[in-house]
């Protein structure tokens, strides 16, 4: 049989433009590219700027995770002028950032993947009927459900941050916004709120008890006790499986999490490290290159975010994308929360992703034990700010040097990198999270992520290509700040 | 509130970072499922929202542009980029140019609305030396004109009706579509901006909870303090032209100076460059040069000056104390 091309162009529900082509020869994926169809050249925007300047352009690369911006460049700023934080900016950093996250979880779950559950052309499996009644977009029981009740964390949110997105509370040094006694009681009364919801809509049962499961099998336990079977987490884990979601779209198995909720004592609730799901190798942030082999900006070899300079090229021949292909020791590596769950060794990723693989299946369970983990440590974080501690340290001028920042935010590892000569920014580069996921081709021609994660999908129906989308879609694609940057010539 | 006419409407995001479908997505009473409901408005397409497939968006667009379908409102977010040299290439959808899309369907619509500064003005996406090529749709910057020129007028005769804002608040989009389903929008219910002046016509400043320390002037000196922002940390909320902190976000439990930080004038057509430095307070003397739109400077030097001399002993201490400090006499009368 013949291949045939299709192309997805342009994908809907994802955040970001994003376009994907597939070679098909019998009913199966068998090469992929997937592109970044807007160039939106951030980084240049930043260069003969105040350094400072990067806290108000730094969030407005993605209005989805601006706040995970915020965080990788006060972070970075805070390197940069040597400036330490309060305890109490810790606190209300990870509150703020784990807010985001959740929201996000909520948002990708409902809005744009559980969608695809409710296509025509899965009627006839078992439950679908149910999938339509909760997830049919405008009008499913549970969608309507989330779009009205996700915005209640906004309200810790407007408390710590003051808006979103684009919130300037993160600061070099800690927060803008200390709080009063009453804010933490009004924010622990939020918290919990969000909680029932959670427990409620998602679970249908207790968050400890979900963070008991540690395996595939007493995830399977979990699912027959109390109504756990249900809540829109135990439907998925329930009919998941049985739709074949667990043997779609497995990738490669290289995984980084830069680490991310960091707590004064030099712990954190997520380290950092890169793994192959065999060890876990600690991060060096000297090992990530950008490779622009396929990519249309002007040829160089693979190089350092402090080293690129790149000049942009749209005739550049076999290019296809406006997003780098960012490698780590030269691998291909997905990011993302099962990525920092694995690095984390979280027992159970480490089992899903031993039994199943990192396929459409695992990273959506595993998106929403993300989800848990945070919203059960942010009670310790509102607990634990102290309204009589300081929640700022001013910093002092500084006009020459470089720093990064670095920190795990909604669809995963975020790094900003900055070089700063006489007051002003020289060279500023952003690698994101869906950078990483939907690189295109690098070095030798190797596909990206998402790219090989696609290669040998089977495709009942050409017209849709449902199962390209529920793919791409669980990787959570936010192309907004994926496409790179780098210079016009 | 009046009859309803049953409306559709399609948003398209241009050259943006998503934040103003973000931030829409946050609006509370109504929420947005709730208002489409009271307002009679049909969603014709929206990137985030609905079930549409790829292939099924394309003719959606293509019957609004060729008339077959008449199209109401247009919601355009983002900035359109028109570079590289003309051409529209660094932003394509379905193959062809966003520019391309913008302007055939901006031409077939009773209503445009730009969601926010970067596609009313350009804002955040044409700053600086602006690589992108990048403009509002009916504005450059503080220049008439943008990308569909001067004389632009959608089918209902209006022009492109601007909701800046970094992003727009999402009472200001809902109620907007509010007046253009009832009917209730008069061009002369714009500013000189083409920004409804019900919520542009007052400035961030009113209502700020710092307001008492302003009116003695007495200022914080670093983050986290609760004193007046404005002397020394940078806040342009007296040449802001929006009413955040009397209408409040997420919830109703914020803003940006009452998160601590300063207001960079952002609904403002010349946000960013207009407001540096972002995070201190350009001074000639001791005199701010961004002193409030409507003050005459020699009142204000005159009345500041007395300020500082009556300032209560309470709000000289407060305004550079990160909590509540209580001072001697405070609660006599």
């Amino acid at each position: 049989m013949k291949e045939r091309t299709f192309a997805i162009s342009p994908m809907p529900r994802v955040e970001g433009d994003l376009e994907a082509r597939v070679h098909v020869r019998q009913n199966r994926v068998t090469e992929a590219w997937i592109a970044g169809v807007m160039f939106r050249g951030f980084e240049k925007l930043l260069i003969g700027r105040d350094p400072m300047d990067a806290l108000v352009f730094a969030p407005r690369i993605c209005g989805i995770c601006s706040i995970g911006q915020s965080t990788a460049a006060s972070d970075m700023l805070g390197r940069f002028y040597g400036v330490g934080m309060p305890e109490n900016a810790y606190w209300v950093r990870n509150t703020v950032l784990g807010a985001e996250i959740i929201m996000n979880h909520q948002t990708h779950f409902y809005l744009l993947f559980a969608v695809d559950l409710t296509h025509p052309s899965l009627k006839g499996r078992p439950g679908y009927e149910e999938m339509c009644r909760r997830f049919h977009s405008l009008e499913g029981e549970a969608y309507l459900d989330v779009l009205k009740n996700r915005k209640t964390i906004l309200e810790i949110m407007g408390l710590l941050a003051g808006k979103w997105p684009n919130s300037l509370a993160f600061q070099p040094g800690g927060v803008t916004r200390p709080i009063t006694r009453s804010d933490r009681l009004r924010m622990l009364g939020v918290w919990r709120s969000v909680r029932e919801f959670i427990e409620k809509r998602v679970l249908g049962g207790s968050l400890e008890r979900w963070l008991e499961v540690s395996s595939l099998s007493d995830m399977d336990r979990w699912l027959g006790e109390a109504s756990h079977a249900d809540g829109d987490l135990g439907l998925f884990i329930r009919y998941g499986r049985e739709w074949g979601l667990d043997t779609l779209g497995k990738g490669q198995s290289r995984f980084l999490s830069y680490g991310a909720f960091p707590r004064p004592d030099g712990s954190s609730l997520y380290k950092s490290g890169f793994s192959d799901t065999q060890s876990v190798a600690s991060l060096e942030p000297g090992s990530i290159t950008e490779d622009v082999s396929h990519s249309w900006f002007l040829e160089s070899h693979s190089l350092h975010p402090y080293e690129a300079k790149t000049a942009s090229d749209v005739h550049k021949e076999g290019a296809y994308s406006w997003a780098k292909a960012p490698r780590y020791q030269g691998y291909v590596t997905e990011v993302g929360p099962i990525a920092r769950l694995i690095v984390q060794q979280d027992p159970l990723a480490l089992d899903l992703v031993k039994e199943l693989g990192n396929t459409v299946y695992t990273r959506i369970v595993l998106r929403f034990h993300d989800l848990m983990i945070i919203l059960s440590a942010m009670e310790t974080w509102i607990r634990s700010m102290d309204p009589e501690a300081p929640f700022y340290n001013k910093h002092k001028p500084r006009s020459e040097g470089e720093a990064f920042g670095f920190s795990e935010v909604s669809r995963g590892a975020l790094g900003h990198w900055m070089q700063v000569k006489n007051g002003i920014i020289v060279n500023y580069q952003v690698i994101s999270p869906s950078t990483w996921n939907f690189s295109p081709r690098g070095f030798k021609g190797k596909p990206g992520p998402v790219e090989q994660a696609l290669t040998g999908t089977p495709v009942t129906d050409e017209q849709d290509l449902i199962e390209v989308k529920q793919i791409i879609r669980s990787f959570d694609p936010c192309l907004f700040c994926a496409v790179h940057s780098g210079g016009i010539s | 509130m009046g009859q309803n006419k049953n409306m559709n409407m399609l948003w398209i995001q241009s050259g943006s970072c998503g934040g103003e479908t973000i931030s829409f997505l946050n609006a509370e009473q109504p929420d947005i499922m709730t208002a489409f409901h009271l307002l009679n408005i049909e969603l014709l397409w929206h990137p985030t929202l609905g079930s549409i497939g790829g292939h099924e968006v394309i003719p959606v667009l293509k019957a609004c542009t060729d008339g077959s379908r008449p199209l109401d409102i247009l919601v355009v977010e983002g900035a359109v980029y028109q570079g590289p040299r003309g051409t529209g290439q660094y932003a394509c959808f379905g193959g062809r140019p966003l520019m391309d899309w913008v302007r055939d369907l901006a031409n077939a619509a009773g209503y445009v609305l730009a969601a926010g500064t970067c596609a009313s003005f350009g804002g955040i996406a044409a700053a600086g030396r602006n690589p992108m090529d990048a403009t509002g749709l009916q504005f450059y910057r503080s220049r008439p004109g943008g990308f569909l020129g001067e004389n632009f007028r959608s089918s209902s005769g209006f022009p492109v009706i601007n909701l800046p804002g970094c992003p727009a608040h999402p009472d200001w989009m809902v109620e907007t579509l509010l007046d253009l389903s009832s009917g209730k929008l008069n061009l002369s219910d714009l500013d000189r901006f083409q920004r409804p002046r019900v919520f542009y016509g007052k400035l961030a400043h009113h209502a700020c909870p710092r307001n008492e320390y302003y009116e003695f002037k007495a200022s914080a000196e670093m983050y986290s303090q609760q004193g007046c922002l404005f002397e020394n940390l940078g806040c342009k909320a007296t040449q802001c032209e929006s009413d955040c902190n009397e209408r409040l976000w997420l919830g109703r439990t914020g803003s940006c100076t009452r998160g601590g930080f300063p207001c960079i004038s952002c609904t403002s057509p010349k946000f960013p460059d207009g407001f540096v430095p972002f995070f201190e307070t350009r001074k000639i003397g001791d005199i701010p040069t961004t002193l409030p739109l409507d003050v005459p400077k020699a009142w204000y030097v005159g009345i500041s000056g007395l300020a500082k001399l009556a300032c209560p002993e309470r709000l000289k201490v407060n305004a550079v104390s990160f909590k509540s400090v209580e001072t001697e006499g405070e609660t006599k009368s």
